[in-house]
């Protein structure tokens, strides 16, 4: 902003230091274009804005009322908008996967089959009161006003008693709710599942594989690794605008000792014109 | 495929159309204002503001030079397509509740609401498709029901016949030169309403929803029966797809019930059945209350539905839409080999 109002006579771009280089366009020789822009952010601090931008031409044929209609001015509400999709009208809903079937109404089927399941299951259960054991809601029990809830009673007699051990944790001596985390032996339990039990397991059996050919396929490497034991996931990075795979890949194992095996024999190993690197994947922080 | 959804109006959509290239599509709600969208991306091309009172039907002429709709302030406006500018009013003594262009669009139809002591009718006007030019004040001839009300009505193929719907589930034909009538079938069961009806792109038969959880496919020449789709909901809406052999049906609970279940129970889904096997192939998702209005594209890559919820969504089809085929359709017949 503040640029634009320099009159170009006193414009010592020239000679600032702090000047930003011009924007340097780059072809590639996979056909896609690298573009180098330079701007100053709030801090005035320099950004660097490396894109890499593939262009591809679509054509399209109209009917040529239809491209009249196109340039039409908008009107009343819309009066003076520019043109393109006004976000407040217009949005684009999730991705709905419709694929037509004939057996549809049979895969619907197995659907609510499992919601069979379930209801009954829950009708097995039976409703139970918390005051004297009727099969009605507590709620809805006729000694509601006279009795207090049993497993409560018990509770406040063996507190009482100071026998401790609380049969029901959920609520205090005074009936009280008690949220999760404030109740007995809560400060073990605090947070559990964030841990990352799965993640740790995983790492274990993973193999990082490193100088991969540009060509390699995901399922090359598994048949590969699949010679020393059961592979549970392979992972090829690749390139997302070639599609080319970056040169690394991770394989993992259901079983460590397999793990340990393939990383032995496939270290060195000779794929496409290269020689893999094996190793153990480390943990990334 | 991922929907384009518009969000243009403030109540319940009653009806959208899109016109004869498909590139525009139209909408009424009741609120009081029409909505012009294109349909490829969804960008609104504007408004026509002038009615007084909930709109319950928009029809567009074949050269999208002519838009009519029909409202609840019991007027008929013909409004420029272009530029949003009302060229004429009709008044009548109720609510209007459907307007259909014919073929040509030289002729309009409307049917007008039965109330306040007023029968039901269906009239028919000449249009003028010139903008500027003067449009006739009295229609050409005009249908009253003594018995059941019209709630829909339809011109037939070479505008031959005025088809209606009635509110007992009995569809009709008359002439459409002067309206004399011709022929009157039970298609639906006793007493329920059709709510909706749309022709085949040739005109020659076409879909009626109804209250009876049913949609029928009837031929205009004889207003027999071709075709039975069988639901488990109340219809409020049914399209015929051109390209491939579905129909689309929409609808869903009565909306005065719809907040007393959950969106599952309320089966808010439009509706895929295969046209000639009468079969359900597939639902599509995505309302938050019962559909009102299906609108098919006319080259039959895609659909539009409006709902109950305020919202218009657009689909284009994916590639499996397009792949899919009965086992039989997929059989050639090969040429029978003759030994001499």
């Amino acid at each position: 902003m503040a640029d634009q109002k320099h009159n170009w006579a006193d414009d010592d771009e020239f000679d600032d230091p702090s000047a930003l280089p011009p924007q340097q366009i780059t072809s590639n020789p996979d056909g896609t274009k690298t573009i180098v822009t330079w701007r100053l952010n709030e801090d005035n601090k320099k950004v660097k804005t490396t894109r890499k931008i593939r262009t591809t031409i679509k054509k399209e044929y109209v009917d040529p009322r239809v491209a009249e209609r196109r340039e039409w001015a908008k009107f009343g509400n819309e009066k003076g908008h520019p043109a393109g999709p006004d976000l407040t009208t217009t949005s684009v809903g999730e991705n709905i996967i419709f694929k037509p079937s004939t057996n549809w109404k049979a895969t619907q089927k197995e659907e609510s089959a499992e919601d069979q399941a379930l209801r009954e299951k829950l009708l097995q259960k039976k409703v139970a009161c918390r005051i004297c054991k009727g099969d009605h809601f507590t709620a809805r029990c006729p000694f509601k006003d006279t009795l207090q809830p049993l497993d409560e009673a018990g509770a406040a007699a063996e507190a009482d008693t100071g026998a401790g051990g609380a049969v029901d944790d959920s609520v205090d001596a005074n009936g009280r709710y008690i949220a999760p985390h404030m109740r007995k032996g809560a400060g073990a339990r605090a947070g559990d599942s964030m841990g990352g039990g799965k993640q740790e397991r995983d790492d274990l059996a993973t193999l990082r594989v490193t100088n991969v050919s540009e060509m390699a396929e995901e399922a090359d490497l598994r048949a590969m690794f699949e010679r020393y034991g059961r592979v549970t996931r392979v992972f090829l990075a690749k390139d997302r605008d070639t599609g080319r795979a970056k040169g690394f890949a991770f394989v993992s194992y259901q079983d460590r000792a397999d793990a340990a095996k393939a990383c032995e024999k496939m270290d060195g190993h000779g794929y496409g014109h290269l020689i893999l690197r094996v190793e153990f994947a480390k943990r990334s922080q | 495929m991922r929907p384009i959804i518009l969000n243009g109006h403030e109540r319940a959509l009653t009806q959208i159309k899109f016109n004869r290239d498909g590139d525009l599509l139209f909408s009424t709600a009741k609120d009081h204002v029409v909505c012009a969208w294109f349909s490829a991306n969804g960008e609104r091309l504007g408004t026509y503001h002038g009615h007084q009172g909930a709109l319950w039907t928009v029809d567009i002429d074949p050269t999208s030079t002519i838009l009519a709709t029909g409202a609840a302030d019991n007027t008929i406006r013909l409004w420029e397509v272009r530029t949003g500018r009302l060229l004429k009013t009709w008044d009548f003594p109720t609510a209007v509740k459907r307007v259909e262009f014919n073929e040509d669009g030289n002729l309009l139809l409307a049917v007008t609401e039965q109330r306040m002591g007023y029968l039901g009718t269906v009239v028919a006007f000449n249009i003028n498709s010139d903008v500027d030019g003067p449009q006739e004040d009295e229609p050409i001839f005009k249908i009253t029901f003594d018995e059941s009300k019209a709630t829909v009505a339809a011109w037939s193929y070479l505008t031959k016949f005025i088809v209606t719907a009635h509110e007992d589930g009995s569809v009709a034909t008359w002439d459409a030169k002067d309206g004399s009538f011709i022929q009157r079938v039970q298609a639906h069961e006793q007493d329920m309403l059709i709510t909706d009806m749309q022709m085949a792109a040739d005109r020659t038969y076409f879909i009626t929803a109804c209250r009876d959880k049913t949609a029928k496919v009837i031929d205009v020449n004889t207003l027999q029966v071709l075709k039975t789709y069988v639901t488990d909901t109340p219809l409020n809406t049914a399209a015929i797809t051109p390209l491939k052999e579905f129909v689309v049906l929409g609808g869903g609970q009565a909306a005065s019930e719809v907040t007393t279940t959950s969106q599952r129970q309320g089966k808010f889904e439009a509706r895929f059945y295969h046209k000639i096997f009468e079969e359900e192939i597939g639902r599509v998702k995505g309302h938050f209350g019962p559909l009102n209005t299906i609108a098919v594209h006319p080259a039959g890559t895609g659909y539009a539905s409006g709902g109950e919820d305020g919202y218009v969504r657009i689909h284009f089809f994916d590639k499996a839409y397009f792949d899919f085929k009965y086992e039989v359709e997929r059989f050639q017949p090969q040429e029978v080999q003759t030994t001499a």
